[in-house]
């Protein structure tokens, strides 16, 4: 039984990596709370479902094509409705939240409430570890979310764009006596978190099969991972994913399912009682000492 | 200059916005004025399959009871219309009142002579009882399932317009215990993991089966209830797998169920699976899920969705549906809703004939005389306006179990008077 928990665990906190580190990124980034992030996700599969059967082509072709198309969206979405109110935070979190509705409703009037939308997966099959099987699909989530994460951290880093992009989010005005542009870092990181968005969609939706609400469900998860692990920290972000993860497994297999939720509230709420900056958040430690 | 063209662009839209409502008005005048029409009001969830698949189903039909002259009132022919308005009672946490104010504006916008379909959720229909109670039209549902439905009407000659044509959850208990014993007996399996949505009606389902399968001398390895948007079911097929249960009753109608399934065959569970899971219902399931639903026994709620030669309308209707909406979307046909939908119009048209008046009252008594055979069998109903379900559809209307099996075909495995095969253990637990 251990080892079940151990592996799936695993799988489980890595996926929430994957959920929600688009959206991590962008607040880290460029402090743009992107509340269109899960009709983001949804857009993502229901895109890559219409290209492959509306359009014929092969899933490999379809996903890469979604990822770039959803990145060019978010960046967009930046441009023409976050622009107009940056720096009004409330504006900017009814303005993206305003398009993460109108995207899922959007499907919902078009009629996309059938069960028959999904995405195959990449390998078909399972195998044996250490007495446990688990399929392929959820061995590509594993490698791919983690290889992601270290991805993201060498290029928010060690590369110069990432950096600016970094610099940005440290002190606005600093950055832009720099010659770094606001606005381009911020459609930057908009592009950036939607294309993870659309990373994300494509390698977990396989499992099953595609539904409007999952978006709600997608941005609650994004936002209660990073609330617990402060909101913009990458490290903060996969320590909370993995201690979300195991929580839900473990309360799973021991209490029962139907305490998953109430755990993984509990530990937010307790997360914010103690450290309103979230376990690694530093943005407020200031006032919360004073 | 300036003052002028805003005072022309005022008077345009006020002239814009006088057209408008003019033309409004003049439309629904037409339509509530035209005597000659039985009006059916379909107030549901049109944004849920069901309650789209019902609406299709109530229309084609009206589309043939209208092609054979439509119905004789006190000796005058006339036609079916169908009016429809969408609750959105399906979706998350949209409040009862919601939906009970898009019922109420159906009936008072458009003067329904009946309603059909009707709520999609219990308490929903708990509470439009009292506003059918207010207007009195006879409302025959076929989708919410709550057996408090049957103890209102029983407790208060208010409620004598509501009738229900679709399983109610008592019922669903009864063919999921069946089932069960069916399968104790064919296998001798006894070690049983129930499994379910959290929510009332898949919880109290099982619930009521945990009850069947303790007092029947089974062994409840588990019993595990998961939040609606579960996406994780390892911890369930984990304690399966360990405490060897040889049968996982699924009860979901959540989407994410599908990843129940598909993780079970990932994680080699060697159980049979068998309950209800909605997405693994329809026929183009077998696609949707690349074959991973081989072997699960599932559930059709009421018959019409699954074609069964034991009752040769349900086939008849299978492809009459298939020539009006495309094949792609009969494949796609809810397993509950439909059926029970289309008989209502036939029911209603017979009562309609049978007492030769519109009046409520009257259409009331014809409508508890009803005895007719249907795409769901012989319908009939109960002192408390529920038609009855059971084994065979020459006595009542039925549900029917089925089992997925290759090459992608369901299988009626259940009753056994409709069966048209066995139920297998499929190649993964032998």
């Amino acid at each position: 039984m251990i080892e079940t928990v151990l592996i799936y665990g695993l799988v489980n906190s890595v996926t929430l990596i994957l959920t929600a580190i688009g959206f991590s990124l962008t607040f880290g980034l460029s402090g743009i709370a992107n509340f269109s992030h899960g009709g983001l996700y949804i857009l993502s599969g229901y895109s890559a479902w219409m290209m492959m059967h509306y359009i014929g082509l092969p899933f490999a072709l379809a996903a890469v094509l979604t990822v770039i198309q959803v990145g060019i969206l978010g960046g967009l979405i930046y441009r023409a409705v976050i622009m107009p109110v940056r720096g009004i935070v409330l504006s900017e979190v009814v303005a993206t939240f305003a398009v993460g509705v109108a995207i899922l409703e959007f499907f919902r009037w078009r009629g996309f409430v059938t069960y028959d939308f999904n995405l195959p997966l990449f390998i078909k099959g399972s195998i044996g570890i250490a007495g446990v099987f688990i399929d392929y699909q959820r061995l590509f989530i594993i490698g791919i979310g983690l290889m992601l994460a270290v991805i993201l951290w060498f290029f928010t880093h060690h590369t110069r764009i990432g950096l600016a992009l970094r610099g940005m989010a440290q002190d606005e005005y600093t950055a832009l006596s720099l010659g770094i542009e606001s606005d381009w870092a911020a459609t930057l990181s908009m592009a950036l978190g939607a294309a993870l968005a659309a990373v994300a969609a494509i390698i977990i939706l396989p499992l099953g099969i595609i539904s409007i609400n999952m978006g709600y469900d997608v941005l609650l998860l994004a936002l209660a991972v990073t609330i617990l692990g402060g909101l913009e920290s990458t490290n903060g972000l996969i320590v909370g994913c993995f201690i979300l993860g195991y929580a839900r497994v473990i309360t799973g297999t021991y209490l029962g399912p139907e305490w998953m939720e109430v755990i993984y509230l509990a530990a937010i709420v307790l997360v914010l009682v103690v450290k309103p900056s979230g376990l690694c958040g530093k943005s407020k430690e200031l006032e919360e000492r004073v | 200059m300036k003052k002028k063209a805003i005072t022309f662009k005022f008077l345009a839209l006020a002239i814009l916005f006088l057209l408008m409502v003019t033309g409004c008005g003049s439309n629904d005048e037409a339509s509530i004025d035209d005597v000659s029409t039985i009006v059916l009001g379909v107030p549901t969830a049109l944004g849920s399959i069901e309650g789209a698949d019902s609406l299709k189903a109530v229309e084609l039909a009206v589309e043939e009871i209208n092609n054979a002259g439509g119905v004789s009132v006190d000796g005058e022919k006339r036609p079916l219309e169908v009016v429809s308005i969408d609750t959105r009672e399906h979706e998350p946490g949209l409040p009862v009142h919601d939906a009970l104010a898009a019922l109420e504006k159906m009936i008072v916008e458009k003067k329904p002579d009946a309603i059909v379909v009707g709520s999609f959720r219990s308490e929903v229909l708990l509470s439009a009882m009292d506003l059918i109670a207010k207007y009195k039209i006879p409302y025959i549902c076929t989708i919410a399932m709550t057996p408090d439905f049957q103890k209102k009407v029983s407790e208060s000659a208010d409620y004598k317009y509501m009738f229900r044509m679709g399983l109610n959850s008592p019922y669903l208990v009864n063919y999921l215990s069946d089932t069960m014993a069916f399968i104790n007996q064919k296998f001798d399996f006894n070690k049983v993991y129930i499994v379910t949505q959290d929510v009332l009606w898949a919880k109290g389902t099982g619930t009521g089966l945990e009850k069947w399968f303790q007092a029947n001398g089974w062994d409840v390895v588990g019993f595990d209830s998961y939040p609606t948007g579960a996406s994780d079911f390892s911890s369930t097929l984990g304690n399966a797998r360990a405490g060897n249960a040889q049968v996982i009753v699924p009860i979901f109608d959540m989407p994410q169920s599908g990843i129940l399934l598909k993780q079970a065959r990932a994680m080699q569970v060697p159980a049979l699976m068998a309950g209800f899971i909605s997405p693994a219902a329809s026929d183009s399931a077998w696609q949707t899920f690349e074959g991973e639903v081989e072997g699960l026994v599932n559930l059709v709620f009421e018959i019409g969705p699954i074609p069964l030669q034991a009752v040769p309308k349900s086939v008849e209707f299978n492809a009459n549906y298939g020539k009006k909406y495309g094949e792609e979307t009969l494949a796609k046909l809810s397993g509950h809703g439909p059926g029970p939908a289309y008989d209502s119009i036939y029911v209603l048209a017979d009562a309609i004939e049978r007492a030769g008046t519109l009046e409520s009252e009257a259409l009331v008594t014809a409508l508890e005389g009803t005895d007719m055979d249907g795409v769901i069998g012989k319908i009939k109903f109960t002192n408390d306006h529920q038609v009855i379900y059971g084994l065979d559809p020459k006595e009542t209307a039925i549900g029917a179990v089925f089992q997925w099996k290759t090459p992608g075909v369901r299988v009626p495995v259940f009753p056994e008077v409709a069966a048209e095969g066995e139920i297998e253990l499929p190649p993964y637990i032998k």
